[in-house]
């Protein structure tokens, strides 16, 4: 595929989810599918950045914390302070970036396994967090968080008040695909740009990478305060979405499930994450009729899934020839 | 302070012994078990069902979650791990299994028996006090049965043929396999033997704290803290580990009792920090 | 006497265990220098001090005369002083020509953020790679293999590629780890031919290996270890002769020598 048609069919698919989808749910009448599909879009947001610490090597069971510290972030500043909802977005991710800054210096420099259990008990540590600061009113949580308001310049309305709206679940629907759609924009020329190769570089060998002159310590670091901030931003607009955030928000399993919508889309693909995510949220979803046995099914499939597949959805298709 | 240490023995012999289980499936399989803590949970609902519904002797019912938990173990091994390592390309597939495992686990576990929290009745009655410490009789004997279970796993991976052919294959499997040692056989034990000893720390906390389907994740992540601390794939990083984490707990539920959950917060923060020092724990061997 | 590179008084200790002790030598620009020595003479310890993946805990490396030790290995990559390593260690699900693409990071003249961006100067940059790229796949003679996933190479061109990897990165200062080990006798001849023609390019090579009669050919001078200490150094006609190296040589390992 030449670049031309590639992004003629992402401006098709954008197209598609923009304008396609809400008219499907306005013939068929399903409103509830909004619900469905936002916490789909901001769901790969939050494991784009899984996937990019995969990208990376390191196995990351931590995003957890970051989207429960975004959530936090967002809903805090627009309680307490009253700031805008969207100018919140950006700063809870910038927050997410800089924690894991200042975490990731002496973490990353831990690998495989050990890097894995350490992210693992940081979504733990963020409960924790938020239990015991003052701030985040402890296991009670922040409830009834406002919609976020509008945003004007100049007099034009950009984004209207979500509180005047008569369907803000379709308001909030277009944003989270808007910011999905960006995001993974960003994601995709990240990684089709020499970063993404010096990531790659670092994947496959560190010291070898390091031998070349990559600075293997600050691009570790810059992958993880990218990821964190994708975790932010999903963290913070799932917040304003069910206007609330509990210590419990996302939780130790929440964070594994990120890292397989990653593995299950593929880890070889960008778009992977958002693939992984459809399919994992809908298949769980779908279980939700069969009650108690819910948990059963949707992991006896994940099981099956592994052992047909082990090497994720994706590996369907041939690894493809690289080069010019 | 009598009592907080003699707190940390009890807790340090409970959390070392999952702790050895956990470690010594990573060391042989390179695996990291998710399933760890649903494991235990499930050995605590054996023992739960055994000795606290039907009264047969604590024994028998510590016996039966030990089997229950070697046979879940031994074929977890065989049919789901063994396939999988063979066929994948990367080392984050077995971790994802793993996850999906306990999935499976906490679903039946729930399906089987119920989101309430279980307790039995007690395996002795009394309270040993002295001047200084007050503990009850069961406590001690739990604990020291869970010390006897550390002494008598470590002499056999010290002596028996089984445990030398596990230390030989944790030590390097390429060579291993090439002196003989039949891989597949003492992975499959080697997981059936972890699985076990998570099976009976569950039998055994069953009669103190009680057992419920929820905490199965919990007890995975402090398992990971211990042989984080220690150093993963070492026998004595897991001991280590796990005396460490029962100390910390309990000097931090006696001097932070009255902020709740920050002991915990406390542990974590102070687990970074050493882990930033010496990446690999205490006795762990570098990467690479 | 002016060095490139100059190693004095480097010693390694790990807990009780002694690698490398009191070891000085020093590098002419553009020759072939060489360090060999039996097994367990401390050769790949001193190499890795070298290359600044290890820091010596005594004495020092410098190049052009500044303290290299302890700096970080990218760092020591900038500088000009780049190692390669044994065969496979590459960028191994990546093709041959991106794996030497990659490795031009050092000339990049734009920031990560240019080339997110593709700004004009990071376009420039990404052309020029490629161009020197293809030029130094021609040089080496992998031709054929440019659009091979490096995993799939054959022995002898994995070696090659390693050495393209550090080649792209324009080296002062080329340390090349046991480039003839394992290979056959028309292989070695042919690494020998690509070492002498990386030299003739104005890089200042510097070697440890195991193979007597390439290093016996390819050498303007060589230092032999053993036991963690250098015990000669000179031209491969001088090191021959020399009583100590035979006896080392006769104590470990009769036929290594291959004399």
């Amino acid at each position: 595929m030449t670049n031309a048609t590639k992004l003629l069919l992402a401006a098709a698919c954008v197209l598609f989810l923009l304008v396609g989808v809400p008219a499907l749910i306005a013939a068929t009448g399903r409103n509830d599918l909004y619900y469905t599909l936002t916490s789909v879009a901001l769901l790969s947001i939050i494991s784009g950045g899984v996937w990019l610490t995969f990208y990376i090597g390191r196995i990351n069971i931590g995003q957890g914390a970051f989207a429960l510290l975004g959530g936090y972030v967002s809903a805090v500043l627009v309680t307490a302070y009253g700031i805008s909802f969207w100018l919140t977005l950006p700063v809870a991710g910038l927050v997410c970036a800089l924690a894991s800054v200042l975490i990731g210096l002496p973490i990353l420099r831990l690998r495989g396994v050990y890097f894995a259990m350490v992210t693992l008990t940081l979504t733990e540590v963020m409960r924790l967090l938020a239990l015991a600061v003052p701030i985040t009113n402890g296991a009670k949580g922040i409830v009834s968080i406002p919609l976020p308001g509008g945003v004007s310049l100049f007099g034009l309305t950009l984004i209207p008040d979500f509180a005047t709206l008569e369907n803000p679940r379709l308001a909030f629907y277009l944003a989270s695909v808007v910011l999905m759609v960006l995001c993974f924009g960003a994601l995709y020329r990240l990684v089709h740009s020499r970063i993404g190769h010096i990531c790659l570089s670092l994947q496959q060998n560190e010291e070898l990478a390091s031998s070349i002159g990559v600075n293997i310590a600050s691009i570790r670091v810059l992958a993880y305060a990218i990821s964190s901030f994708l975790g932010g931003l999903g963290g913070a607009m799932f917040a304003a979405i069910s206007q609330s955030i509990y210590p419990s928000s996302f939780t130790v399993a929440d964070s594994v499930n990120f890292m397989l919508n990653c593995f299950l889309g593929g880890l070889h693909y960008v778009l992977g994450p958002i693939l992984g995510t459809f399919a994992l949220y809908f298949g769980w979803d779908l279980l939700f009729q069969t009650g108690v046995y819910q948990l059963l099914i949707f992991s006896s499939a994940l099981i099956v899934l592994m052992l047909v597949l082990p090497n994720g959805l994706l590996s369907l298709r041939l690894p493809r020839k690289k080069g010019a | 302070m009598e009592q907080v240490i003699a707190n940390g023995l009890y807790l340090g012999a409970q959390y070392a012994l999952i702790a050895l289980g956990l470690t010594l499936i990573f060391a042989l399989m390179n695996v990291l078990n998710f399933a760890h803590g649903q494991m235990y949970v499930l050995g605590g609902f054996v023992t739960y069902t055994i000795y606290g519904q039907l009264g047969l002797p604590f024994v028998l019912a510590l016996a039966c979650s030990a089997l229950t938990l070697a046979i879940v173990g031994a074929l977890v091994e065989k049919f789901l791990f063994r396939p999988v390592i063979k066929r994948s390309a990367r080392e984050e597939s077995t971790m994802l299994l793993a996850a999906a495992i306990a999935f499976l686990m906490d679903a039946i576990i729930l399906i089987l028996f119920g989101e309430k929290q279980r307790g039995v009745p007690k395996i002795i009655n009394g309270v040993f006090v002295s001047d200084s410490l007050v503990m009850p009789y069961d406590r001690i004997l739990v604990g020291v049965i869970a010390i006897a279970m550390i002494a008598s796993f470590m002499a056999y991976m010290q002596y028996s043929r089984t445990g030398r052919a596990m230390r030989a294959l944790a030590q390097d499997r390429v060579a291993a396999q090439l002196m003989g040692v039949n891989v597949d056989r003492y992975s499959m034990i080697g997981f059936a033997l972890g699985a076990l000893l998570a099976g009976v720390v569950g039998g055994l906390l069953v009669t103190i704290t009680g057992v419920n389907s929820g905490i199965g994740g919990p007890i995975s992540i402090k398992a990971f803290l211990m042989v984080m601390i220690g150093g993963a794939g070492v026998v004595g990083g897991a001991i280590a580990g796990g005396f460490i984490l029962g100390m910390m707990e309990s000097v931090g539920l006696n001097v932070l009792r009255e902020f709740g959950d920050v002991t915990y917060l406390v542990i974590f923060v102070l687990l970074m920090v050493f882990l930033s020092l010496r990446p690999n724990g205490l006795m762990g061997k570098p990467w690479g | 006497m002016d060095y490139i590179l100059e190693v004095s008084n480097l010693t390694k200790r790990y807990g009780g265990l002694i690698a490398n002790s009191g070891i000085s030598f020093g590098v002419k620009e553009h020759e072939i220098l060489s360090v060999i020595g039996p097994n367990g003479a401390g050769k790949s310890t001193l190499f890795k001090q070298i290359a600044s993946f290890v820091t010596p805990t005594e004495g020092e490396v410098r190049f052009r005369g500044e303290r290299i030790s302890g700096l970080s290995p990218h760092k020591v990559a900038r500088l000009g002083v780049v190692r390669t390593f044994q065969e496979t260690t590459i960028f191994k699900t990546m093709s041959v020509r991106d794996n030497i693409i990659i490795a031009h990071q050092l000339r990049a003249r734009t920031g990560l953020a240019g080339f997110f961006f593709g700004t004009r100067t990071a376009r420039e940059d990404e052309a020029a790679f490629a161009r020197s790229a293809d030029e130094i796949i021609d040089f080496l003679g992998l031709g054929h293999q440019r659009h091979e996933i490096a995993s799939n190479l054959p022995h002898g061109h994995l070696r090659a590629l390693g050495i393209a990897i550090g080649l792209a990165t324009n080296p002062a200062v080329l340390l090349l780890d046991e480039p003839f080990a394992g290979m056959n006798h028309d292989e070695t001849r042919r690494a020998v031919e690509i070492v002498r023609a990386v030299r003739a390019r104005g890089v200042t090579i510097l070697l440890v290996e195991h193979d007597m009669p390439a290093v016996m050919n390819i050498s303007d001078r060589i230092v032999v270890l053993n036991f963690g200490q250098k015990i000669a150094e000179g031209t491969p006609k001088e090191i021959q002769e020399n009583q100590n190296v035979i006896d080392a040589y006769l104590g470990v390992e009769d036929e290594s020598i291959g004399m």
